[in-house]
């Protein structure tokens, strides 16, 4: 039973100081980007590739993923709505909803699924192949090469395909909202219109900012460390999705109160 | 007197927990080949790395050109870093970009030359080593042989006064193990550096060596000229050189 028990406590032991280091770890690796964030030479042409590959590659899934979530929150919001028979706050249940959290979180999401895989696994790749003591051995900081144009593209570019997403999460329940349940669209867009304020849109676009600044830190810090070849690149790739997404969901929570709190007028309208 | 670019004081470097160098100390000497001898897993790349600054020793210290590189901040490193080239057993070449632009690399990251002093540059360095036409390739299109000498050819793009080579014949074909060979004497002969060649190729390294250090249990066991190493009568070194 003693040697169960210390088995036990050991085992949690060893979880929670791993844990610790490699946090720690990460925050030095943060330091180290941040440092070199505002370090000439700043490389316009990899930060615009960056930008093409994040946004502008972006755009098509955004749009995609953006009608159809905004169709199907229509749908259900619209049956749920008609049971009261306030059918026409689906317009501002969605144009907030979309503004506060669809919008930032599932982008997020999409960009976690299409960039930051791809962020670990070339950087996983990089290292595991010696590319990156390659940088070294050519006097070039590897997290300045190639850590600081892919946050700075990512940052970026979270916002404008949150904002990207919204539009057509609108588009998306308006035609099902409209077409489909029918709702009046002139009632549908006043009360959007009329509950959503620009603070809202604001708050959405804060925390896409945020979510981008993590999300790109936790893949790249995690294909940086890739060792052990193809499976070790593999690992590193499925970590950084797993990561991002669920600090996207926990970071959700806490930004959100902090914004309900400080920044959104209405304190929860 | 013998000049030593590189001098090596009571390395020590383990990973974790297990201990690959034992206390190593060495001197390169300047202007000539020197050739790290040992079998696998002894230590060979991580005594490299050292040189370079890429890993921190747990104890003992690396001397280039007579500084310290153990305790220097990241960016006098750099500077240091300046006077080495390395080739790296795989080549290392960036596989997103075309062979003019691995070997261009250096020059657009470290000099303000025009785009027509980069190509020129280039495509001299490349004829150096063999290459023409293949400027425009990528490192995936290149037998093993070529991904070397782009490697080569990318680590003397700023004429570095060391130039670090490691398994420079590891995974390639007899005939081109000694054309790499020929190449590593070319390259010194013409450039007129200091090249250390980390290697388990007893044949390779009896053709280009003129100084031979041996590797055993993360110790030296043998420093000394070509000649002398030949004549060796360490049981290690004896060992490995019946594999000849």
């Amino acid at each position: 039973m003693k040697g169960l028990l210390e088995d036990l406590f050991g085992g949690i032991g060893k979880v929670v100081l791993s844990s610790i280091a490699g946090l720690g770890r990460w925050l030095v690796f943060v330091r180290e980007t941040i440092f070199w964030l505002v370090r000439p030479p700043f490389r316009i042409r990899l930060i615009l590739k960056q930008m093409e590959f994040i946004g502008v590659k972006s755009t098509s899934i955004i749009v995609l993923t953006g009608l159809f979530v905004g169709a199907v929150f229509a749908l259900q919001t619209g049956k749920a709505f008609a049971i009261f028979q306030a059918e026409t706050l689906v317009g501002a249940t969605m144009g907030l909803s979309i503004a506060r959290e669809i919008g930032p979180v599932f982008t997020a999401l999409m960009i976690v699924a299409r960039c930051c895989s791809s962020m670990a696994a070339e950087i996983g790749t990089m290292r595991v192949t010696e590319q990156i003591d390659a940088l070294e051995t050519m006097a070039v900081d590897p997290v300045h090469y190639l850590v600081v144009p892919r946050l700075i593209a990512t940052v970026s570019m979270a916002p404008l395909l949150t904002a990207l997403f919204g539009v057509f999460a609108v588009i998306g329940s308006y035609i099902v909202g409209v077409y489909l349940l029918g709702i009046p669209g002139g009632p549908f867009m006043y009360k959007l219109y009329y509950y959503v304020d620009v603070d809202d849109f604001l708050g959405g676009l804060l925390k896409a900012a945020v979510f981008g600044f993590l999300i790109a830190l936790i893949s790249c810090y995690q294909g940086y460390n890739a060792e052990g070849g193809a499976k070790g690149v593999g690992k590193v790739t499925t970590r950084a999705v797993v990561i991002s997404s669920v600090v996207v969901l926990i970071t959700d929570y806490f930004l959100t109160s902090w914004i309900l709190e400080f920044i959104s007028k209405g304190g929860g309208v | 007197m013998d000049d030593f670019c590189i001098e090596v004081e009571d390395l020590h470097k383990s990973f974790k927990g297990e201990e690959v160098l034992r206390g190593i100390s060495l001197k390169i000497l300047r202007g000539k080949i020197t050739v790290i001898l040992g079998k696998s897993g002894v230590g060979k790349s991580v005594l490299l790395k050292h040189f370079i600054g890429l890993l921190k020793p747990d104890r003992g210290r690396v001397f280039v050109d007579g500084m310290d590189i153990t305790a220097l901040p990241p960016p006098e490193l750099r500077k240091v870093r300046e006077k080495f080239g390395m080739l790296f057993q795989s080549a290392a070449l960036f596989d997103s970009m075309t062979v003019f632009e691995n070997v261009a690399f250096p020059l657009v990251e470290h000099t303000s030359y025009d785009r027509n002093k980069i190509r020129e540059i280039v495509l001299n360095k490349l004829a150096l080593v063999g290459l023409h036409g293949v400027e425009d390739k990528m490192p995936s299109e290149l037998s093993g042989g070529m991904r070397k000498r782009v490697g080569l050819a990318r680590a003397i793009a700023l004429e570095p006064e060391i130039l670090l080579y490691d398994e420079p014949t590891t995974g390639l074909d007899p005939v081109m193990a000694r054309s790499v060979d020929n190449l590593i004497i070319e390259t010194q002969e013409r450039l007129k550096i200091t090249s250390v060649v980390i290697s388990h190729d007893i044949m390779s390294a009896l053709e280009i060596a003129d100084t031979v250090v041996m590797l055993d249990k993360g110790k030296v066991i043998f420093e000394g000229k070509r000649d002398e190493f030949m004549s060796c009568s360490h049981p290690a070194v004896v060992e490995f050189m019946g594999v000849r």
